[in-house]
């Protein structure tokens, strides 16, 4: 494993910010640094905050000429009738269904098969290894047609079944790599305990290596939830029925143009706060995670 | 499982197999019904003609006559994502670098910036491109009041044909934070000795760039390159979203024309068959562009095994 950014920035920045470190040259001064940064900042929060401008102004002077950045009144009731016209409470459960489900099928059919690989002898291990990471490489859109009849003919179209059950049955194969490198690093006298002691490999795998790969499984449970909560074209292409519909696919269509109205713009953005919160709570809660999750990606190439 | 401790070598290595085979068999399962089936039917459907709804129909490399010679709209859609590739990869790995470097300097809140960097890649797809829809409306739209209020020139942006596919690759740009953090990582693994052994030598900030840090991130580099075009090639979100493939063909991207011709509005036939050659004119590109990065990365990474 190699350095992650968090761990090895985050003591030393704001301690030594003043210290010419003899490690790191700095390339720029330091008000030039600070310049650049908060240019960065602002690119990167300015259209945020004037999402929230928009969800607070009414409806009209959402269209004021020229544009202003701040709105006249605040228009809170945006909060409540925007998630109310995008029937918001149906689609946040629906995906909260769906995201929830495939997180758990994701995560832990991966630990099984990245168990397996890395720590059971058995015929066809290589190749079976192989086999998965190789179908990393296969673009998606490949099984999109082929699959969509297949769900259409055992009468799985227009359910939640062909956005979760994939995820039961290792969906992602790079959870699977990913659950091999750690479980390559765990030492092996540790299995040997417990089979002395009398333990199947249920047991090893319940009780000696979930809490072992901890930081493993919380990574992946992130990335899995990143992946069904933004997911769009699975949902769009299977569900039909809007009441079935996740947050990504309901969101989008209130702001497609159709029967030549004009979306209202003001009940979007409020709900659009709403969408971003529950990816922003768990970012925040688990940062590390997230960057870790990253970086392991970086890693392994890297030895 | 006692049995298994009692019985030796043998009987161990063979509760090893059946075990091994239980925690894989989901994995398995999926990899035969999501992997290998669609690829088999898919390159077969490709060969037919077929609307979702009666048998498929034979017709050999028809389709894929269709779409080099007669289809209106299929050159433009190859010449839309390689467009859209070629400006943003490059853009995407530079700024991403770019970005990476900045945040790897010991300055106070450097760890704001870098949170602030990423915070995008964390919200929804939807949710920012639905929000840079409107940023990039000409009339009431926030770029174009800032840009106005600068003295610089506004644009038409997603409506104009000549800037929509820009427009497209600037909301792409907007999750760069997703490439810095890979470089960071990767940055972060450098040596500081390389560093220090420069520094003495006396070495200018561009050489130690282009001697050391280029070279040892150049794996990583080579991961990204590949990763971020396959990625680009199946771009779907932005441009359905944003412009639906206009205005004309300007941004109807591969992944979009696939869509629309396999899955229409109602009332239109889908044509399950002609998509499928489309795809699999996509899986061609996306091999063709792995196996060429793969194939002449000697000549610009940096590896410390000596080649064999």
């Amino acid at each position: 494993m190699t350095t992650l950014p968090t761990e090895a920035a985050e003591g030393t920045v704001l301690t030594a910010q003043t210290a010419r470190s003899p490690k790191k040259p700095r390339l720029i001064g330091t008000t030039s640094w600070y310049v650049v940064a908060l240019f960065i900042s602002a690119v990167m929060v300015v259209p945020l905050l004037w999402m929230i401008t928009i969800g607070l102004k009414s409806r009209t002077a959402v269209f004021d000429l020229p544009p202003k950045l701040l709105p006249h009144e605040f228009t809170w009731s945006n909060f409540v009738n925007g998630p109310e016209a995008i029937h918001f409470p149906r689609l946040l459960l629906n995906s909260t269904i769906i995201t929830a489900l495939s997180v758990l099928g994701g995560v832990m059919t991966a630990m099984m098969a990245g168990y397996a690989l890395a720590r059971l002898r058995f015929p066809g291990r290589k190749v079976w290894f192989y086999l998965f990471v190789g179908s990393m490489l296969l673009p998606g859109v490949v099984g999109l047609i082929p699959l969509f009849q297949l769900y259409k003919s055992i009468g799985w179209y227009d359910t939640w079944l062909p956005l979760i059950v994939p995820a039961f049955l290792g969906g992602n194969p790079l959870f699977i790599f990913l659950a091999r490198q750690y479980f390559l690093a765990i030492p092996y006298s540790i299995d040997e305990a417990a089979k002395i002691d009398g333990a199947g490999h249920f047991r090893i795998f319940t009780s000696v290596m979930l809490p072992l790969t901890r930081p493993a499984w919380i990574t992946m449970a992130i990335l899995a939830f990143q992946a069904s909560w933004n997911d769009f074209l699975n949902p769009l292409v299977y569900l039909y029925s809007s009441n079935k519909w996740p947050l990504s696919v309901g969101m989008a269509s209130f702001i497609s143009p159709f029967a030549g109205k004009t979306p209202d713009w003001s009940y979007y953005m409020a709900t659009n706060l709403l969408y971003m919160l529950p990816p922003l709570i768990v970012f925040f809660a688990a940062q590390r995670y997230f960057i870790q999750g990253l970086g392991s990606l970086g890693s392994t190439t890297q030895k | 499982m006692s049995r298994a401790s009692r019985g030796g070598m043998s009987r161990n290595a063979g509760s090893d197999i059946k075990a091994a085979y239980l925690f894989i068999a989901p994995a398995i399962i999926g990899f035969t019904v999501f992997v290998v089936y669609p690829l088999v039917r898919s390159f077969y459907l490709a060969l037919t003609k077929y609307n979702g709804l009666t048998d498929p129909i034979f017709v050999g490399l028809g389709n894929f006559r269709r779409l080099f010679t007669v289809d209106p709209a299929f050159w433009p859609s190859l010449r839309a994502t390689g467009y859209l590739v070629v400006l943003y990869v490059p853009l995407s790995l530079i700024l991403g670098l770019a970005l990476a470097m900045f945040c790897n300097q010991r300055f106070a809140g450097v760890r704001v910036v870098r949170t602030l960097a990423y915070l995008p890649v964390v919200l929804p797809a939807i949710a920012t491109i639905t929000l840079w829809k409107f940023i990039l409306d000409p009339q009431v739209g926030l770029l174009n009041a800032v840009l106005d209020r600068l003295g610089l020139p506004t644009s038409l942006w997603l409506q104009s044909p000549s800037m929509s596919m820009p427009a497209v690759v600037l909301v792409m740009l907007w999750g760069v934070g997703g490439t810095m953090i890979i470089f960071l990582a990767a940055l972060q693994a450098v040596p500081n000795e390389l560093y220090e052994a420069a520094r003495v030598d006396g070495a200018g900030s561009w050489s130690v760039f282009f001697r050391i840090t280029m070279p040892m991130i150049s794996p990583i580099m080579l991961l990204q390159v590949i990763l971020q075009t396959t990625a680009a090639l199946q771009t779907f979100n932005q441009p359905k979203i944003l412009t639906n493939g206009a205005p004309g063909f300007s941004t109807n991207v591969l992944m979009l024309s696939i869509y629309k011709n396999g899955f229409p509005n109602l009332g239109q036939i889908p044509q399950l068959g002609y998509a499928s050659a489309q795809v699999w004119v996509l899986f061609v590109l996306i091999i063709a562009v792995i196996a060429l990065t793969a194939k002449f990365s000697s000549l610009w990474t940096y590896s410390d095994n000596t080649p064999d």
